[in-house]
């Protein structure tokens, strides 16, 4: 409405560099901690450098799939197509490989492109012809869903039955260079994700078509091309993450990806990716992700029964939406 | 410090701050304020942006409550809660920001809250377009179309929905913030037909405007505010007066006027540039001249401006330095050199929580970059280059752009497309909404950039500005250009009157 | 120069009582009109297949089948549509049907006493539910697609703790109220629905959730209590997803805690098929409920069709994509053609 006083006090730079975005990704990460303390003091050994590797491991899949959507998060979208995106991929990957080492490279070839095929598509679809993020993944969920079950007939096919080829699966369920591969690969991706959001021109892009598209068209920013661009590496993610799962556990399943909706979407949210788009970082996912992942494991060593882990999820995530609603001060 | 009234006369008050104090987070908008409108009469708000009228209006309006002071209505104390309070006190409001709401019709909206109820006390939806064209015409409005959504009227006549849904609770007092910045010169009239008729009736109006006209045309007493305080209330007062009253000084309100237009090299040229609002429009701005666009509100200046930056697509010739171009998007017309500063800034122009260095160098990353990453110490420099040269106000480059005041935020779009090196501006509206010290920087800056050879396409809804500020000026007519005004003596009637002028046709 | 589009001075001469135009009217429902259309379609498609497979019209039972099938989507899609209408989201939707559906498998058994109880406890919970949410919407501030993922998760839960596993049923009297297999007799339910909506729409709080979805400071500048709208809103689609959920169990042979999963989506795509539009004020529940039997009869089509049933989701995501991608292609050129 008015404009404010014509002389405002800049803030200052201590102020800029511990803004509200860092300070959610130090608290997340400090969450983090809590709570492998809290899990050793409950069961002794939890925080144990092999109890530790163990959870970063498993916190590293939900790091894959939640690196696409917080890219897509960060332009005020959001992809509900992960789940199938990445059980398509798995599927994919082990059917064209069928269990032969020489074929491992077509095969998780075949899987990334048809990832990042789905996610244009959704990308295309959302900004070509209008039709709402939830919308357009929901229903590419289902596509994708029903095509992989009718025409692997139900997972039944000769080859997607076929457990992956031996050289994946000994990676993913070995180390690399020292420590676990699937963690190895989520540190790559940390790397290069942070790196492209902060330093180069598309990430300036991406933050600046999440705060307003419109404002950024008449800058000259391609918005259509950055929206496509992002879902289709959503899709890349999504069907990465797959195909590592299934080295990690040997193999595809119907449903595989159904866990990591909730999951990837709590841990940019965990992480203080703003959810109307525009403020955010992976980083903050990152946090996120391992916070969710220590949460459900400190639940398991306590033997809970499955259905306290679902109310826990939804409790842990109003709790945080409450604190930070109330720092921020706005919707 | 209020001062002496000049009018000796008390008629009562019909709504009155006393003493009137609000802080916003340290910083004062007013300070011991105080105004006083009595019933029966107009009453003008003026001040320059930051002078605390929006907040007094608030104040009045039950928006917010002042930290100290009294706010009287019809004599009596009142703490208002809210707009609502306000309202249930006979006090109406209309603020620059319109409250109607986009995807209903607008008899949805006028009756909201009062409609033609039927049986069981459910409201009758088909009698509402009629009721609503009745209250349309008792306030003499026949030109807006009650079954309409309200997202489909030009944004006159949304303003004219807004103002008659005020008067139409028969308010003791009315209030009106800005209310004639999106009307054309008819609906202006229509307005002040309707505020003397209130008046006459005895109700009190208190309104604001930018617009010196209006206010010596309307009202009876003036109120000017400074820094947060009221300096004066008087019957009288000259352009020269109110600007000394409003900001402490003597600012020239003479414009400032550009040299004679060097005929630089023709840098854009269309032919029969024709689309949706425009029909065959030729013209050619040359480097160093400010070319204006008149003509009556919405006659396709807004579509020649869209056009002209690629945001809509059209049929005829467009030459860019005599090169044939076709722009498809902002971003062709960006390469080709043009660029576009619009009037809403928050919407259109800058991203407001993004630092001033990265608003800046927006359309220029490429540029600052090597293969995709952006080179730090590159981009610092340039942006503090022109954060020099502009003289912004930013303590840091990296500070959000919207922890800047409006006219520093406007030098800021400005400086984006300086860093661009776009040779072609179009400025469009660039000055709504500015206050006075800071139009006439404004003017100096484009006076400035037209003399360094920019090619400037001139648009304000203050056809005064573009009188002076132009070398030549192409008046609009239904989307053609129905007439070219040149020479160095334009007059704003020269360019009413050839909006005007009627050929007649078969 | 001031004559024409302003009137001259003239106090309240009586206009005569004209009704809105025609087209505007068509304009303005646009979505509903297509939705009603799609409806149509899809009813012929499927008489079609039917006579194609079976040859013979399909009757009383099939109209039954049809419709107690609708039921449950109906009555989630309507309490969808209520949260989308303020431009919410309710991801819980799912999560509620399962609880409740749980609840009724275990519980509406033992005279009509004892059922109406527990009929009034699980609208309750469904009510709390929504409570919940619309709190934590209206007064936390939180955005609602992130509030109702979170309730979506605990209501998940709790089903799974109320029923294990699958099991229980619903008194056959208590079903028969509703439903009978062999007449469309639960199209009573959904015409009262339709009904309970076109009430609705015409009552200060009706027009007060089109309000607040449409622009809310707005709405709040008009006297609109958003909060508390928003609040109303929240339990009465707790409510309804509630009811959706014993709806559910009276069609199902047994509870299932996660059975209702599947309607938190296909509630979003039967209320955004019905025209209702996810940015907030503008839509009919009534295109929700025509949405809820256009989906439901599609599962028929695909039957009918021979079409694997495996490949249902893929006909399903696709014609929610297509149905939406084709109606605001179909916006688009309307408006440019004024």
């Amino acid at each position: 409405m008015s404009t404010t006083s014509e002389t405002t006090r800049a803030p200052s730079a201590l102020r800029l560099a511990l803004n509200p975005d860092r300070r959610k990704i130090l608290y997340g990460f400090i969450a983090a901690i809590a709570l492998f303390v809290i899990g050793d003091i409950l069961k002794p050994g939890f925080a144990s450098s092999s109890g530790i590797q163990q959870i970063l491991e498993v916190s590293s899949f939900v790091g894959l799939v939640a690196a696409g959507q917080t890219f897509v998060i960060l332009i005020g979208g959001i992809d509900l197509s992960v789940p199938w995106v990445l059980n398509g991929a798995a599927i994919l990957m082990v059917a064209v490989a069928n269990g032969s080492d020489s074929n491992l490279a077509i095969g998780i070839a075949v899987g990334v492109a048809f990832g990042v095929v789905c996610g244009v598509v959704n990308g295309l679809g959302i900004s070509l012809l209008g039709v709402p993020a939830v919308v357009m993944t929901l229903g590419m969920n289902g596509i994708i869903q029903g095509l992989s079950l009718g025409v692997t007939h139900g997972l039944t096919c000769g080859g997607c039955t076929k457990p992956p080829p031996t050289a994946l699966v000994n990676a993913m369920t070995g180390k690399t260079l020292g420590i676990d591969t699937s963690l190895l690969i989520w540190l790559v991706v940390i790397v290069i994700v942070t790196f492209t959001l902060s330093f180069t021109t598309f990430g300036r892009r991406v933050y600046s078509v999440g705060n307003s598209q419109r404002v950024s068209h008449l800058a000259g920013v391609n918005v259509k091309l950055v929206t496509v661009a992002l879902y289709g590496l959503s899709g890349l993610f999504a069907a990465i993450a797959g195909i590592a799962l299934a080295g990690f556990g040997g193999g595809a399943t119907i449903g595989m990806g159904d866990p990591y909706l909730f999951q990837s979407i709590a841990a940019v949210v965990i992480g203080g990716t703003y959810i109307l788009g525009g403020r955010g970082s992976y980083l903050g996912t990152v946090a996120g992700a391992i916070v969710l992942t220590t949460l459900v494991s400190v639940l398991l060593a306590q033997n809970a029964p499955d259905y306290a882990r679902d109310i826990v999820y939804g409790v842990v995530i109003l709790v945080i939406l409450l604190i930070y609603g109330r720092q921020r001060g706005e919707t | 410090m209020s001062e002496q009234n000049d009018s000796g006369a008390r008629n009562g008050s019909a709504i009155e701050g006393a003493g009137l104090h609000k802080a916003y987070g340290g910083v004062l908008a007013l300070e011991d304020a105080t105004f006083r409108a009595a019933p029966g009469e107009v009453h003008a708000l003026v001040g320059e942006n930051g002078a605390g009228k929006s907040t007094m209006i608030k104040a009045l309006a039950g928006v917010i409550r002042p930290d100290e002071g009294r706010v009287l209505i019809g004599g009596e104390e009142v703490r208002l809660r809210s707009p609502e309070d306000a309202l249930r006190r006979g006090v109406a409001t209309v603020f620059q920001e319109l409250t109607l709401l986009p995807r209903m019709t607008v008899a949805e909206n006028l009756l909201m809250g009062r409609e033609p109820r039927g049986t069981l006390g459910l409201i009758r939806r088909r009698w509402l377009p009629a009721a609503a064209a009745d209250l349309l015409a008792e306030h003499d409005v026949n030109s807006v179309d009650p079954g309409e959504l309200v997202e489909n009227l030009p944004l006159a006549q949304q303003q004219l929905v807004e103002i008659v849904r005020a008067a139409m609770r028969e308010p003791a007092v009315l209030i009106l913030d800005e209310p004639t910045s999106a009307l054309s010169k008819r609906e202006v009239e229509w307005l002040f037909g309707l505020v003397r008729r209130l008046r006459d009736d005895g109700a009190c109006v208190v309104f604001t405007s930018h617009r010196w006209s209006e206010v010596t045309d309307l009202a009876d007493r003036i109120t000017v505010l400074r820094n947060g305080t009221d300096v004066g209330t008087h019957e009288q007062l000259s352009e020269e007066e109110a600007v000394k009253l409003m900001t402490g000084r003597e600012v020239s309100t003479a414009y400032a006027e550009p040299d004679r237009a060097h005929e630089g090299e023709v840098l854009l040229e269309t032919e029969d540039l024709t689309t949706f609002g425009l029909e065959g429009v030729s013209l050619s701005l040359h480097a160093g001249e400010i070319l204006g666009v008149g003509g009556l509100e919405g006659q396709g200046q807004r579509e020649l401006f869209h056009a002209l930056f690629g945001l809509t697509p059209i049929d005829g010739e467009l030459q860019i330095r005599g090169e044939h171009k076709r722009l498809h998007s902002p971003r062709d017309a960006i390469h080709a050199g043009i660029a576009f500063i619009p009037q809403d800034r928050k919407a259109e122009g800058l991203l407001l929580p993004m630092t001033v260095r990265e608003n800046l160098t927006l359309p220029i990353l490429g540029r600052l970059a090597a293969a995709g990453v952006i080179r730090p110490a590159g981009e610092r420099k340039a942006a503090e280059g022109m954060i020099d040269r502009l003289a912004i106000d930013a303590r840091r480059p990296g500070q959000p752009v919207g922890t800047l005041s409006g006219g520093n935020q406007q030098k800021v779009l400005l400086g984006r497309w300086l860093l661009a090196e776009s040779q072609i501006l179009l400025l469009y509206d660039v000055t709504r909404g500015v206050d006075v010290a800071t139009k006439q920087d404004i003017y100096e800056l484009i006076i400035k950039l037209a003399a360094d050879g920019h090619a400037i396409l001139f648009y304000s809804s203050d056809t005064e500005e573009i009188a002076h500020l132009c070398h030549r000026v192409l008046v609009l007519r239904e989307g053609a250009v129905a007439e070219e005004l040149d020479g160095p003596e334009i007059s704003a009637e020269d360019i009413i009157g050839a909006s005007f002028r009627e050929e007649t046709h078969a | 120069m001031l004559e024409g589009a302003i009137g001259t001075r003239g106090r309240g001469a009586p206009t005569p009582r004209v009704g809105p135009r025609r087209s505007q009217v068509v304009a303005q429902n646009a979505s509903l009109v297509v939705a009603g259309t799609l409806l149509v379609a899809m009813l012929v498609l499927y008489i079609v297949l039917y006579m194609g497979s079976l040859r013979a019209f399909p009757g009383t039972f099939e109209a039954a089948s049809i419709t107690d099938h609708a039921v449950p989507l109906s009555l989630a899609a309507v309490g969808q549509s209520l949260v989308i209408l303020t431009r919410g989201i309710d991801l819980s939707v799912g999560g509620m049907m399962d609880l409740s559906n749980s609840l009724a498998a275990l519980k509406l058994q033992g005279g009509f006493a004892t059922e109406a109880l527990w009929t009034v406890i699980i609208l309750l919970v469904g009510a709390a539910g929504g409570l919940l949410n619309g709190l934590l919407v209206a007064y936390g501030r939180i955005q609602p697609i992130l509030v109702t993922l979170g309730t979506l998760s605990i209501f998940q839960g709790l089903a799974l703790w109320v029923l294990p596993s699958p099991g229980g049923h619903v008194a056959g009297g208590y079903t028969g109220l509703f439903l009978n297999p062999n007449a469309p007799t639960a199209l009573i339910w959904v015409v009262l629905l339709a009904l309970a909506w076109v009430a609705f729409r015409r009552t200060r709080l009706g027009v007060q959730i089109f309000a607040v979805g449409n622009d809310e400071q707005a709405a709040r500048a008009n006297s609109v209590p958003v909060a508390r709208t928003k609040v109303i809103v929240y339990v009465l689609a707790g409510m309804l997803a509630a009811g959706a959920g014993i709806a559910l169990a009276t069609t199902t042979t047994g509870g299932d805690a996660t059975g209702g999963d599947v309607f938190t989506l296909s509630s979003i795509a039967a209320a955004v098929i019905g025209g209702v539009s996810l940015f907030g004020g503008r839509g009919s529940a009534v295109g929700a409920i025509f949405g809820a039997f256009v989906l439901t009869l599609l599962v028929d089509v695909l039957f009918f069709a021979n079409i694997d049933p495996l490949f249902q989701p893929f006909y399903q995501g696709l014609f929610l994509v297509v149905a939406v991608g084709a109606s605001t292609l179909l916006g688009r050129v309307l408006v440019r053609r004024r």
